[in-house]
């Protein structure tokens, strides 16, 4: 298989980030309190990079695909339990795209993408560690199971 | 030690005569180097055999496979010496022990079956100075895995990737 562009490998990370910033929406309903907070705070991250993508793509002459209205989530969110499920689900997923742009890219690209990797994995585990959930961590974060 | 030039014996023309002092002068070196290679070995009849390859560098992953054994040693230690700790230290030394084991099988070697010998792996007394030397030890290996990665070719870069992740979130999940 051809190893994709840095841009087509970040254009794919843009498309993930737009559907967590979505699913948070989401999921920040459902919590109460410090969790809210940080769901707010993961969305806000996710959006910052999304942002950051689009300047990226459009100043290489990337294409920058368009963000969808609304996104099919994995399952429904109805309480805290499924949203603090879908906060891990999402953290895993874009951190696998991230993961998947190390090999197209280089230099301050890669860096970027492995910044990424690392933060969103941090954050999985700490909503793994609010649901209480055993053991809050994996062993390849990231990698697709 | 390898002589890559041919050394031309038993070529008799002209400019090998000419140039036979320094045939002579490059054969007395060769005994020199000989002799002086006593300490390390020499296979007799590698000396003038041009097949011989020499011996591949060591891959620049080997210390990180080394550095995984190393945690996942450590995180035995310290199960062993705190029992109370066993339940959040196992799965973490698995994952160690899982990125070595991953390690090793992109370098090509077999995975050592004793953990190379890591002097540091000792338990601290007390299971809160046990989890902030693990936690010392996780951001010093996040370290070079980052390093690691921002210098490898690109289908090693995935893996690298992870396991600065997985180091990242092991502070984490110790706090």
């Amino acid at each position: 298989m051809r190893q994709p562009t840095a841009g087509e490998a970040l254009a794919a990370v843009l498309s993930a980030e737009y559907a967590a910033i979505y699913a948070y929406g989401r999921i920040g309903v459902r919590l109460t309190g410090a969790a809210r907070e940080s769901a707010h705070q993961a969305e806000a991250a996710h959006r910052r990079r999304r942002d950051a993508l689009v300047v990226q793509l459009s100043t290489t002459g990337g294409t920058v695909p368009p963000g969808r209205a609304g996104y099919a989530l994995p399952f429904p969110v109805t309480d805290r339990a499924s949203a603090l499920r879908l906060a891990v689900e999402v953290e895993e997923r874009t951190a696998a795209h991230w993961r998947a742009a190390l090999a197209s890219t280089t230099g301050p690209d890669r860096d970027q993408a492995l910044a990424a990797l690392v933060e969103y994995a941090v954050r999985a585990t700490r909503w793994r560690k609010t649901a209480g959930v055993t053991p809050p961590t994996v062993a390849f974060p990231g990698r697709p199971s | 030690m390898v002589f890559t030039c041919p050394v031309g014996i038993g070529r008799t023309t002209p400019r090998d005569q000419v140039s036979g002092h320094n045939r002579r002068k490059l054969l007395r070196t060769g005994a020199l180097l000989a002799l002086g290679g006593a300490a390390a070995p020499l296979t007799g009849c590698d000396l003038f055999d041009r097949d011989v390859e020499p011996a591949p560098p060591p891959d620049p992953l080997r210390p990180m496979l080394d550095e995984a054994l190393g945690l996942a040693a450590a995180y035995r230690t310290n199960a062993t010496a705190h029992p109370e700790l066993a339940e959040r230290l196992g799965p973490i030394a698995e994952t160690h022990t899982a990125h070595a084991t991953e390690l090793a099988r992109v370098i090509g070697v077999a995975l050592p079956s004793a953990p190379a010998a890591d002097p540091s792996a000792t338990a601290a007394t007390e299971p809160a100075g046990a989890l902030a030397a693990l936690r010392a030890r996780e951001k010093t290996a996040q370290r070079s895995a980052t390093a690691a990665c921002a210098a490898a070719p690109a289908e090693r870069a995935a893996l690298l990737g992870s396991i600065a992740a997985a180091r990242a979130t092991h502070q984490e999940a110790l706090k």
